[in-house]
């Protein structure tokens, strides 16, 4: 093949995208849609449930205060640090549950998978920045607050290239 | 007030500095030489010369080089020594940082190995999804290694479509293990979550539509004269040199050397389909360049195969006690053939909670080792095209 209809052959591919619908995802205005309510495991079968690994979420009346996820984290990234809590629960004699800094967490879910009592899961709310680092410590207070996460759009494919939409 | 420094004082320190480096590994021939007027150095890197931080020593004559020594080791994060003081499940986030876009990969010889020693039948269900895992992971990679690669060259629609398509498979990966790039999946014992509902579908309708946009690279790239007359006959591999030199992946098959892992030793379920390993002969860059591309496409058929033939239901995840031990002394050594070549790993128990040892044989280092003799005697302008046509992570390398 010649060096010119090789040219020629390249820009001809590349004029074809003009007539292709835009990929890119305009990220603030418009967010991805995830499958299920976020990364949540099930002690009994062993086996978890797939969803976005984001923000924890942390129920309250179910916590006993055991300390597992604080040590499945203790080799992952120290993000886990067991906290008093006011309220009194039954279950929970020595009134300790987990607070999370979003600085160390790398978000591997190994602290749900090592909660034997289905309190700690994950949602999908990923949009945690802050401007002081102690805005990236959640108490168990905040994380006991399901979050609200707009999803909007998906990955569709038709004839004219794949879009969000 | 400016004093010039007289020549002499120059020409001292920089021997010296050639004798503190590293370059006493090369042969003869290939070793950085002394500076006079003829011959410059030239340090390439280690601000991040395309990829991560690694430097090149590279001495010209003019336009050519004389001579190369590549110092990597800017980005030694300790890995095998972390994983000494960790127990084999918390091991797995940071046993993938290596490598992000390939997460899936390099985890897969460690698990493999931790599964041998802990004794542990891993269900059916689990293989075929950490081989559709794996293979999908392998494109993420060799998407994001063929961007920078039409960077290096100044192609930046090469780097625009691979960075965009690449988002149909993180989209993929997404859905399926809940992150975008570390996705920590592979569990010894299987996999962490099955899939979600509808997976089989999507998964199907966008690795399809990948493969066709795969397809349209080869006009504006592979069959592209630009590149061709900018990666044919450069940095030429003999198939003996390959072998000699130890490199690995797309490198060696580039050269003419038919060594692909899964085919040769298939490790879960490989030798269940269908799929060729790509061989090329010429040994060039632009052959190393082109291999990846086409092992694109087979893993696009292994997807599609492993989507077709997976266990409808079953466990994906054996339960183990918490804190499994290894039953005694014991070392075990498995490898995978990953985004880059052959990946291997060493692990040594001594019934500890934690490996009493782990190696990572990865194959960004042996690749480089062919730098320096491949770089002899190109145009500096070319160095690009055959640094990164080796398929090289600096900080898989580095560890
Ligand atoms: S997700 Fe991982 S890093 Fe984050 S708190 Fe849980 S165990 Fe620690
Ligand atoms: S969240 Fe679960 S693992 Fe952590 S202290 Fe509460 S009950 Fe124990």
């Amino acid at each position: 093949m010649g060096t010119a209809t090789g040219i020629i052959r390249a820009l001809n591919s590349g004029i074809k995208h003009l007539a292709i619908k835009r990929f890119t995802l305009r990220y603030p205005e418009e967010k991805l849609k995830f499958v299920g309510d976020g990364y949540q495991y099930d002690p009994s079968t062993g086996v978890g449930i797939a969803g976005l690994k984001g923000r924890h979420m942390l129920f309250h009346d179910k916590c006993t205060g055991c300390q597992l996820c604080a040590i499945a984290c203790e080799g992952v990234a120290e993000a886990i640090a067991m906290v008093k809590v006011p309220e009194e629960h039954k279950h929970n004699k020595k009134a300790i549950m987990p607070q999370i800094d979003y600085g160390k967490c790398v978000f591997c879910g190994l602290c749900v998978d090592a909660c034997p009592f289905y309190a700690l899961y994950m949602t999908n709310d990923y949009e945690l920045c802050s401007f002081s680092k102690e805005g990236l410590i959640y108490t168990p207070a905040q994380l006991q607050v399901k979050p609200y996460v707009a999803q909007d759009v998906d990955i569709i494919i038709t004839d004219r290239g794949a879009s969000h939409g | 007030m400016t004093t010039e420094l007289p020549r002499d004082i120059k020409l001292a320190s920089s021997e010296k500095q050639i004798d503190q480096s590293s370059s006493n590994w090369l042969p003869p021939g290939l070793a950085l030489q002394k500076v006079d007027e003829k011959i410059m150095t030239l340090n390439v890197g280690p601000q991040h010369p395309g990829s991560g931080h690694m430097r090149l020593i590279i001495q010209i004559d003019g336009d050519y080089i004389v001579a190369c020594d590549p110092d990597p080791g800017y980005v030694h994060r300790g890995e095998e020594k972390m994983a000494e003081y960790r127990n084999y499940i918390t091991n797995i986030p940071h046993l993938e940082r290596p490598v992000i876009h390939d997460s899936c990969n390099i985890l897969y010889p460690y698990v493999l190995g931790v599964e041998e020693l802990l004794g542990i039948e891993v269900p059916e269900r689990a293989k075929y999804l950490r081989v559709i895992g794996a293979e999908i992971n392998r494109c993420i990679y060799i998407m994001y290694w063929l961007a920078i690669y039409g960077i290096f060259l100044g192609h930046s629609t090469m780097f625009m479509w691979p960075t965009g398509d690449r988002e149909l498979l993180i989209d993929l990966m997404e859905k399926m293990t809940g992150a975008r790039v570390t996705h920590s999946h592979f569990v010894p014992g299987g996999v962490r979550n099955d899939l979600p509902a509808n997976f089989e579908d999507v998964c199907l309708r966008q690795v399809n539509y990948f493969e066709k946009r795969i397809k349209e690279y080869a006009a504006v790239f592979y069959d592209n004269p630009i590149l061709i007359s900018r990666t044919k006959d450069t940095g030429v591999l003999s198939r003996q040199d390959a072998i000699r030199l130890g490199t690995t992946g797309s490198v060696l098959r580039a050269s003419g050397v038919d060594f692909d892992v899964r085919k040769k030793e298939p490790y879960d379920v490989y030798d269940e389909f269908d799929f060729e390993s790509i061989v090329m002969k010429e040994g060039d860059s632009y052959a190393r360049s082109k291999v990846p591309w086409l092992d694109m496409m087979e893993s696009c058929r292994i997807i599609k195969q492993a989507l077709e033939k997976i266990p409808k239901s079953g466990s994906v995840r054996v339960k183990l006690k918490p804190n499994p031990k290894g039953k005694g002394f014991d070392t075990v050594y498995k490898r995978v053939e990953s985004g880059r070549g052959s990946l291997g790993c060493y692990i040594v128990s001594d019934a500890k909670p934690e490996p009493y040892r782990l190696k990572l044989s990865v194959p960004s280092f042996r690749n480089l080792i062919a730098l320096p003799y491949l770089l002899k005697g190109e145009k500096l302008g070319n160095m690009p095209a055959v640094y990164w046509s080796l398929n090289y992570w600096p900080v898989e390398a580095d560890r």
